[in-house]
């Protein structure tokens, strides 16, 4: 295994999936988790402690130039967007927005997969817009592993679809199917 | 878009330090990449060569470029629970002993959108003419858009929703009037405003400040500049003066056997200048 992180971009209909992914890894999961949810700009708090309830692992909300450590899951904060520095440390940044979201999946995906390349794992989950499945392609392009969440069981299926349509995926995995991924690296 | 490779990062920033000696490598790489990025796109330069062949050649383009490089405020208002403590908890706090000589500085402003917030703030506390508020701009072209009082429609959305939030004392749209593709800013709000035209070492920087605004600045600097740039703040700050920075940028105990700020609120993060 020579990953360096895992990245998870997802909207309407993936909070259950993320909950449940947290809920499943081991307390020594081995990468730092990623993950780039659309959410409401004005609401600060709550999605971070209601991921943390369900979580075997600890979930924060990075600051700026924060360091990844393994084991731990970083939630991109409301209204900012989150960058993956080559250092391995967040950059936080509060670019335009794109595709009228703030995080932009897309970003976080195309700054990780710059600064991971082959070593990074991209996961697309359930929502209703087609941010993320450029950010994936880019992934799939830096020679990463890419799984989308199987579109008949995501429960808003936008998301996924698009993605499937821009890149030749590794993966189109159940949620389940996601988690054993996980759990066997 | 063009993608730009670590090799022509290098160079731009090679460039501009020859031609301009500014030293753009205390930028943080990643959303550098992507500002040039949006440049070339936005200028329809098509590749990061005709990038260094505007630089290089056209020197009038270089004021642009600053302005576009560096990125606004995201609208007005933004995070309210930041301008309600500075109202609820700070300004209503202050006599007139206090608010002689009071400065206010702004050392990062590309679109005027904290400006704006800080100015509508005071103006509704009856303060706004009482103390003196300074903008450090980077570049003419900023300070042209910041003056004209031009602002995205969308942007003025989202800061009418925030304005709500903060709970003014009358609506938003008493601060601007809608034209047919933006909003214009009630721009008597900053007549008094005084405008420095500086560059990222802050040499012209004002001093004996009570307050400085600096939200989602550091964000765009390297850990080791952000350094540098807390220094420069400290120092500019009079005694127990307050420096107010994004909620996501945590000002940490440096290396230095002192740290040179102490923490008001890290929520909204407020913090005050430590004395010795």
């Amino acid at each position: 295994m020579n990953y360096k992180a895992v990245i998870i971009g997802g909207s309407a209909g993936s909070f259950q999936i993320v909950a449940r992914i947290l809920n499943s890894l081991n307390s020594n999961f081995p990468l730092p988790v990623l993950l780039c949810l659309h959410r409401l700009k004005h609401v600060r708090s709550g999605f971070v402690e209601a991921l943390s309830l369900k979580s075997n692992i600890p979930v924060t909300e990075p600051y700026d130039k924060e360091q990844l450590k393994a084991g731990q899951a970083y939630l991109a904060p409301a209204n900012y967007h989150m960058f993956l520095e080559l250092a391995n440390r967040i950059a936080l940044s509060a670019d335009e927005p794109v595709n009228h979201s703030r995080p932009s999946i897309d970003l976080s995906f195309i700054t990780a997969a710059y600064a991971y390349r082959d070593k990074l794992i991209g996961i697309i989950l359930s929502g209703a817009n087609r941010d993320g499945a450029f950010g994936l392609n880019k992934v799939a392009e830096n020679g990463g592993v890419t799984i989308v969440q199987d579109p008949t069981e995501s429960e808003v299926r936008t998301m996924p679809e698009s993605a499937l349509k821009l890149t030749k995926v590794d993966y189109i995995y159940s949620a389940d199917q996601i988690i054993k991924f996980l759990q066997k690296l | 878009m063009v993608e730009l490779g670590i090799v022509d990062i290098r160079e731009i920033i090679r460039l501009i330090k020859n031609q301009y000696d500014i030293d753009f490598s205390t930028f943080a790489l990643t959303s550098l990449k992507y500002r040039l990025e949006h440049i070339i796109a936005k200028n329809n330069l098509t590749s990061p060569e005709n990038l260094y062949r505007k630089l290089t050649d056209h020197h009038e383009f270089f004021d642009t470029f600053t302005h576009q490089l560096f990125v606004p405020s995201t609208e007005m208002f933004r995070d309210p629970s930041v301008w309600r403590w500075l109202r609820e908890e700070y300004f209503s706090n202050l006599d007139d002993k206090s608010l002689t000589n009071f400065k206010i500085w702004l050392p990062y402003c590309v679109s005027g959108g904290e400006l704006y917030t800080i100015s509508i703030l005071l103006k509704e506390l009856e303060l706004l003419n009482k103390v003196k508020i300074i903008a450090t701009v980077f570049s003419d072209t900023s300070l042209d858009f910041i003056k004209s009082g031009e602002y995205h429609l969308k942007k003025i959305e989202i800061s009418a929703e925030n304005y709500t939030r903060f709970q003014g004392s009358v609506e938003l749209q008493n601060y601007y009037k809608l034209e047919q593709y933006a909003a214009k800013r009630d721009v008597s709000l900053i007549k008094n405003v005084e405008f420095i035209k500086d560059d990222i070492y802050f040499n012209k920087a004002p001093k004996n400040v009570k307050l400085i605004l600096m939200r989602n600045v550091m964000i765009y600097f390297n850990p080791s500049y952000q350094e540098a740039i807390l220094q420069k703040m400290y120092d500019c700050l009079g005694g127990s003066g307050n420096l107010i920075v994004g909620l996501k940028e945590l000002i940490r105990q440096t290396q230095n056997s002192h740290s040179l700020f102490e923490t008001v609120n890290t929520h909204e993060g407020i913090y005050k200048k430590r004395m010795n």
